[in-house]
């Protein structure tokens, strides 16, 4: 299926927000959308959230023969599935444009800025070497795919713990992990990509674009760097013109701030999962399910100020007229038998006699509504409080 | 890769050249009659061919037509004998892939598309020897196919790619160079206005040295537009003296 | 079967005058072409903060505050009145699709073109059905743009007699702008067979009608064979056009049939060797020096 296009006016207004410096979603122009990261059963399973963004991470590895050029050295191989599962736009079949630009993109971050020591893979020289495989799914594209996939690659590889081996002769012994403790891999530095969306021939740049955003930008710029300040690998795509100023400072000073942020939210993670295991809690893929770590869509907990909460909604309640409770009761014929418009009195061929009245009624039930409509909000926002509200009208 | 010193003390570079020296960059217009536009493009031992046909009505799927600008179509791919080892290459592997997208977006930042609604412009090129800088040397061999095939450009879009060893940007790297594992910068510039449409960067950098690499690139951009004015101007005034005769 | 080789040859360096060598006139793209704001932005050029620049390579022509670039070889630009030869891609419904070597696919609609049976016919809804009967894809025919669309694309028509599908004969795609812009582009050659020179590039030779056939409507195609001498003269033709264009000389009747007249003394396959092809050029040229001096 093709994307569904974005309409003019939901362009120009974007557009015209962003000129304003807002955002749809309130967020600055700098600013990261809400970011999780959490583990599955496995080492080295992880997933990413980058506000409804959802990417999934799993790093595996094998043992086979190295090249023929690099004797000694241990293979890294990266590759990101872009499931329709995620978006109607992304097709199975032939590799997309999109899914070939990401791919390439991660292998340049995480290949070619030698994050991991692949020399410490090899077992055998010239036969045996690990091959670290890097599988990245998307569950849910939201925008900004790019980003979310580094980080969660670069989390996944740190959280990965490949099996230990012992080499006797010619005898290779791969040890399962009951025998013997699995073994980390070592990271040299953590790249993590960073995009910039540009807009209107570049004057306006907004960090971290969510999907409508994505649509309407001219182009992107995605930095990848580490926690040092090194720059891993920098792509521009999309038929942008950049200034040189343009890339120079401006994108730099937010990219290394951005990375040492998330660099230290990965760190965190990683702890907290390296102390829940080490606390022997249950943590995993079939325990995420019910915690809804893999679907997207739940409710976020917000964080909400619950001060005058009940004051307020008493005082709604109170200042509410008493809604009549007078429910027409349900006639039913015969029992098991349905009616269209549940119970209430047939109007067909009456409505214009009692269009007056309805009038008149109209303006009370609306104000009723209303009413019903705050509290509810209220009893959201209370959630887990102690009050409780029937709305009067369903 | 140990032990290969890619910058000597004396300032050389393995090929004899100086840090901030380019290839020999030499180049033909109009080589072949069928097409619309086409070019072949030395830079070195890197040597490529350029195509370009249209603009000309959509082929294959239409759904791709844009009611306001021309679209714009690049193939990239390397002849099986165009580096040491002798490699069948499929086509739309991931790099050949990339790289036709990286021209294309090259390509749409430079030509006038608007000019051209509902039309597609195809841009083939095709690597016949590979000695490093394959994205700049198609970039720059498309530009003179673009040019010859008449279709309006804003600028020339000059490339090159910048490497940095020894606290020290070297430009245009050769395969050797960029084997070498070092980090090297490809930039594709419009030259007259400064604006860069492509930039891209592989391996580790210290944020600082960004800008001096920047800088070289845009440098040694400039030198391959003048190489390339030079190469247009001269090919201009043959075909036009054999109209006027 | 005797088989003509020959060895690589350097290729002759074009000599230029001493006047040619530095012309004003040649821009390339980028070349910024005035700073004046006066003058108005013509093809193959725009405005960049306030200059006109070039944005094509090519020569700059200027008329009154106009200031266009023409690019040495483009793609075919059509403006009315222009007869062209083009090919029939497609048909749809009520239209054919004509490739024109134009950016985009030309239009003949049915209501542009004389069906059999005289101008005052009405097209019902049958002809619809039988469009493919008059023209299929794959047919050649001569036109003449009538109007060109907001977006370039040309829509033509045949409502002429000399108009209409092109039979038994030569096509030859040549580059737009070598046909030098005429009154009629319709010539019956003394030398024996007819040429349609189009504007848009697109050359076609035939052998000298007889007789027009007035019923035909311009559907009529004479599969009549062909005289050898016939097809011979056409041969000599293709082969001196080839010959004039690979020398970017200008093609209209006289140039045509000089070089005809030059190359008689050549066998037809040997016109194509380059240094036939340059003995003959220079003929031609000469003698259009002769006759315009």
């Amino acid at each position: 299926m093709k994307d569904t296009p974005l309409s003019n006016c939901e362009r120009d207004f974007l557009l015209k927000a962003i000129e304003e410096k807002k955002r749809l979603d309130g967020r600055q122009t700098y600013d990261y959308r809400k970011m999780k990261i959490k583990f599955g059963t496995d080492y080295g399973c992880c997933f990413v959230d980058l506000g409804k963004t959802r990417v999934m991470a799993q790093v595996s590895c094998e043992l086979v023969a190295p090249k023929e050029n690099r004797p000694n050295e241990g293979l890294m191989f990266c590759n990101i599935e872009l499931s329709p599962m995620a978006s109607p736009a992304f097709e199975l079949g032939r590799p997309s444009e999109l899914s070939v630009k990401l791919n390439r993109q991660l292998e340049r971050c995480l290949r070619n800025s030698k994050c991991i020591d692949t020399e410490s893979l090899c077992v055998v020289s010239g036969e045996k070497v690990w091959q670290i495989r890097v599988d990245v799914h998307m569950l849910n594209h939201d925008g900004n795919l790019m980003d979310a996939i580094s980080i969660a690659a670069i989390t996944a590889l740190c959280h990965f713990r490949r099996p230990d081996v012992a080499v006797q002769g010619d005898d290779v012994t791969v040890f399962s992990p009951e025998e013997r403790d699995p073994i980390p891999l070592s990271i040299y530095h953590m790249p993590i990509s960073v995009s910039f969306a540009f807009f209107l021939q570049g004057t306006y740049l907004l960090v971290d674009p969510c999907e409508p955003e994505e649509r309407v930008m001219d182009g992107l710029l995605m930095i990848a760097m580490n926690k040092h300040r090194e720059i891993c690998s920098i792509q521009s795509s999309g038929g942008i013109m950049l200034l040189k100023d343009q890339v120079n400072h401006h994108d730099r000073k937010i990219a290394s701030v951005k990375v040492s942020e998330i660099t230290e939210l990965i760190t965190k993670a990683l702890e907290n999962d390296k102390a829940a295991r080490k606390a022997g809690g249950r943590c995993g893929f079939a325990e995420s399910v019910p915690q809804e770590r893999i679907t997207a869509l739940k409710k976020e907990e917000t964080s909400v100020e619950m001060t005058d909460v009940t004051d307020r909604a008493s005082e709604i309640v109170e200042k509410a007229e008493v809604p009549s409770q007078t429910v027409p009761s349900p006639v039913v014929p015969v029992p098991g038998v349905g009616q269209v418009g549940q119970g209430l009195q047939d109007t067909w061929g009456l409505e214009e006699e009692e269009e007056e009245e309805e009038d008149e009624e109209g303006g009370e039930e609306q104000e009723e509504k209303e009413i019903t409509m705050e509290v509810e909000q209220h009893e959201k926002d209370s959630r887990g409080g102690y009050f409780e509200f029937s709305p009067s009208i369903r | 890769m140990a032990g290969l010193e890619l910058l000597s003390d004396q300032g050389y570079r393995i090929d004899g050249r100086k840090a901030t020296e380019l290839r020999k960059v030499q180049a033909r217009m109009g080589v072949f009659a069928q097409a619309d536009g086409s070019a072949y493009l030395e830079q070195g031992n890197t040597k490529a061919l350029a195509v370009v046909y249209g603009p000309h009505e959509m082929r294959g799927s239409r759904s791709r037509t844009r009611h306001d600008r021309a679209v714009i179509n690049c193939q990239y791919s390397m002849a099986t004998f165009s580096t040491a080892e002798r490699k069948r290459r499929p086509h739309g592997d991931r790099k050949s892939t990339e790289m036709s997208l990286h021209l294309k977006q090259t390509f749409e930042a430079a030509i006038m598309t608007q000019l051209y609604p509902r039309s597609q412009i195809d841009i083939y090129v095709k690597i016949l020897q590979s000695d490093g800088g394959n994205y700049s040397v198609c970039v720059n061999a498309a530009t003179l196919a673009v040019i010859d095939a008449g279709i309006p450009m804003r600028d020339y879009v000059c490339a090159c790619t910048v490497g940095f060893v020894d606290e020290s940007p070297l430009a245009d790297l050769c395969y050797a160079e960029e084997s070498g594992g070092v980090s090297s910068l490809a930039l594709a510039l419009l030259p007259r206005s400064g604006q860069i449409a492509l930039l891209q960067m592989d391996a580790r950098l210290h944020q600082d040295n960004l800008d001096s690499m920047i800088e070289a690139a845009m440098t040694a951009c400039k030198g391959v537009s003048k190489v390339l004015d030079e190469v247009v101007r001269q090919h201009l005034q043959e075909v036009s003296v054999l109209s006027r005769e | 079967m005797a088989a003509d080789m020959r060895l690589p040859t350097a290729r002759k360096a074009v000599s230029f005058s001493v006047s040619s060598s530095d012309r004003k006139d040649l821009v390339v793209p980028g070349d910024v072409i005035t700073s004046d704001t006066g003058f108005m932005r013509g093809h193959g050029t725009y405005v960049d903060e306030d200059k006109l620049t070039a944005s094509v390579a090519g020569d700059v022509q200027r008329v009154d505050k106009l200031i266009c670039v023409r690019p040495l070889k483009t793609r075919y630009n059509g403006e009315v009145g222009d007869v062209v030869v083009g090919r029939i891609t497609e048909v749809q419904q009520k239209r054919w699709k004509v490739e024109t070597n134009s950016r985009l696919d030309s239009v003949l609609l049915l209501s542009s073109v004389n069906l059999p049976g005289g101008e005052l016919r009405r097209r019902s809804a049958e002809d619809e059905l039988t469009m493919r009967e008059y023209l299929q894809e794959g047919d050649l025919i001569s036109a003449e743009v009538q109007s060109v669309f907001s977006d370039g694309a040309l829509s033509l028509h045949t409502r002429s007699l000399k108009y209409g599908k092109l039979g038994q004969g030569v096509l030859l795609q040549l580059s737009p702008s070598l046909i030098k812009r005429q009154k009629t582009h319709f010539h019956n050659l003394p030398c024996g067979a007819s040429i349609i020179l189009g504007n848009n590039g697109f050359v076609w030779l035939y052998p000298t009608p007889e007789q027009q056939e007035e019923e035909a409507g311009g559907f009529y195609t004479s599969l009549e064979p062909v005289s050898l001498s016939d097809r011979e003269v056409i041969s000599r033709l293709r082969n001196c056009l080839l010959a004039l264009a690979a020398h970017k000389v200008l093609l209209y009747d006289t140039s045509v049939l000089y070089c005809y007249e030059s190359s008689v003394q050549h066998q037809v396959k040997d016109i194509l060797k380059p240094e036939v092809m340059e003995e003959i050029v220079m003929l031609t040229q000469q003698k259009l020096l002769e006759q315009e001096g």
